[in-house]
């Protein structure tokens, strides 16, 4: 059977075998438009995270110019903050948007709005259309859209100490602050969806096993980050979620998430995972640092062990360093191409 | 009686309490403790605690950070009642680099080295490398803290240690960096003293460091 770039992407997050796994970049906190393309393009940070056209035409030269088989948008994570009103700092060439100042200092001064108001403001159908546009012209290319994750998002509206201060002291006001953050994103998913998303990552660094421990990581991330999943799900696509750091404290707890594939770190043994958690669909994880600085040997052979080893998308471990080359992401990307094995019924790789 | 109010200040801090905290130190002057003492006695070794347990993972940052509150707390109602201040380990300036916002993990550090007695001037995130020289010179500190949780923010602590040189700073301070995409053998690469993982490990360093103990080999 022939696959599509598309067709093999769902094809593995429905758990059905493929010829080999895909290789991609979902976008957003792991945003690939790298100095490099953006150069040659003339597609260039910061204007290109304002306007559709540009959003689309640049993650169609990181398609075309790195392999990954997928497009990836945005190429920020401070779209969803912006609508709730934190100030950004929309970065330069090679430094990406982040957040210059939380709107709220504390969980008791969030003033709460209608979904449907927020979904109007900022960037939100910038990147709708941009989606709508890549989709319509590229229909065999899967256009993932990256969100920021229920507790990201919440500690990028308000003051983040004060937000992780709360998860203990205060859970009726951090739940209601969760619960808020997660509808406005059930909302989003929903409307990228219209607009011809094919698969939803979401992306949630601040939710790690080490900032939360496994109480907190259970209580709130586990919890809202299930309640995105199961949007997206409704919206119709399938959902991946990206872990940051060392997820061991809590690993025990992320078949729970739900989602369709989960995305780890680096510092994660993805193989020994999926032994002790078999119903797991992972996705990952190249260092970025080898990424970065090379050599593209050294490169070639760590994508090479993962594919071995049965990672079932493989992808970058965490945000790509906008500086990394051309060359390093395609030595990367070209090992998984020219895989050569052959699907076995049931059995994805040998 | 001192003893029993020491213990309700550590019991706090490690609890997380702020308003414990608060109402112990109060204690603490209305029964005519001295104040540094109740610190060093009371919050600090609460504090101490806290480290142990953050490395045995009993904590996560956010119990350090209910801590790191009921400290301050504690400290705030303290401090206008010492008299002679304490002999200071160091001077300490610190902040996240230029490019990066994320500072948690910096926040953290800069109250577990208050707590360990260092004078700290927290310069906050996203901080140019010339405010980072600037604020060496002008506070004559020892210890530099470089905080990035980005690969594409990591270089810019180059650039300080560079500007260090160049403005003649350099050998009056030890610079000590941490992150996630950092390393000890980053920090070989760009030519700074030490790396930590955490908080707790950057104190350990850091008096290290000024004891002259460890030596990280310039990398070529």
């Amino acid at each position: 059977m022939q696959f599509s770039l598309k067709r093999r992407l769902l094809s593995v997050l429905e758990n059905m075998p493929v010829d080999r796994p895909p290789v991609i970049c979902p976008g957003g906190m792991m945003n690939s438009a790298i100095v490099d393309i953006m150069k040659s393009s003339g597609v260039t940070f910061p204007e290109a995270h304002h306007d559709s056209e540009l959003i689309a035409k640049l993650a169609w030269e990181v398609h075309r110019q790195t392999g990954f088989e997928n497009f990836g948008i945005p190429f920020c994570m401070t779209v969803e903050a912006e609508v709730f009103g934190s100030t950004i700092n929309y970065g330069s060439l090679t430094c990406e948007p982040k957040i210059a100042k939380e709107i709220f200092p504390d969980l008791a001064s969030v003033e709460f709005q209608p979904v449907e108001e927020l979904l109007r403001n900022g960037r939100i159908l910038t990147v709708a259309k941009a989606a709508k546009r890549l989709a319509q012209d590229y229909p065999d290319v899967p256009v993932v859209a990256t969100l920021t994750g229920p507790i990201s998002l919440a500690a990028s509206i308000v003051d983040p100490m004060k937000f992780l201060a709360s998860l203990r002291k205060k859970p009726e006001q951090t739940h209601k602050l969760l619960d808020y953050v997660t509808r406005f994103l059930i909302g989003f998913s929903d409307l990228l969806t219209q607009h011809g998303v094919t698969v939803i990552a979401i992306a949630d660094p601040t939710a790690t096993g080490e900032i939360l421990g496994p109480a907190m990581f259970k209580e709130y991330a586990v919890r809202y980050l299930k309640q995105v999943v199961v949007g997206v799900h409704k919206a119709g696509v399938p959902a991946i979620v990206h872990i940051c750091g060392n997820v061991s404290p809590v690993k025990s707890l992320l078949p729970e998430i739900g989602a369709d594939a989960i995305s780890l770190d680096a510092i994660i043994n993805l193989s020994k995972l999926k032994a002790e958690f078999p119903t797991l669909i992972t996705m990952g994880n190249v260092s970025t640092y080898l990424l970065e600085f090379g050599p593209t040997d050294k490169i070639r052979e760590a994508t090479m062990r993962l594919v071995k080893e049965g990672v079932d998308i493989i992808a970058p471990a965490c945000g790509l360093s906008t500086t990394s080359s051309v060359e390093n992401i395609k030595a990367m990307t070209a090992v998984v191409a020219d895989t050569d094995v052959i699907s076995k019924g049931g059995e994805n790789y040998v | 009686m001192s003893k029993e109010i020491f213990k309700k200040l550590q019991e706090a801090v490690i609890e997380g309490e702020e308003d414990v905290a608060v109402a112990a130190a109060k204690e603490a002057v209305a029964a005519g403790l001295n104040a540094s003492e109740a610190i060093v006695e009371g919050l600090a070794k609460g504090m101490e605690t806290v480290g142990r347990y953050f490395e045995e993972q009993r904590y996560f940052l956010t119990e350090v950070i209910l801590s790191s509150y009921a400290f301050q707390a504690g400290v705030k109602v303290l401090k206008s009642h010492i008299k002679v201040e304490a002999e200071s380990p160091g001077i300490l300036v610190l902040g996240t680099v230029l490019g990066d916002t994320h500072d948690i993990g910096k926040n953290i550090v800069g109250i577990m080295f208050g707590a360990a007695g260092y004078e700290v001037h927290d310069l906050g995130r996203d901080v140019a490398p010339e405010a980072f020289v600037q604020k060496v010179r002008e506070t004559k500190a020892n210890i530099l803290g470089l905080s990035a949780l980005m690969t594409t923010s990591m270089d810019s602590m180059k650039t300080v240690i560079k500007l260090l040189k160049e403005e003649g700073l350099r050998d009056s301070v030890k610079v000590i960096i941490g992150g996630a995409p950092v390393s000890t053998r980053y920090a070989q690469q760009i030519g700074a003293d030490g790396y930590a993982t955490n908080a707790v490990h950057a104190i350990r360093v850091a008096r290290e460091l000024l004891e002259n103990k460890i030596v990280l080999a310039e990398a070529n």
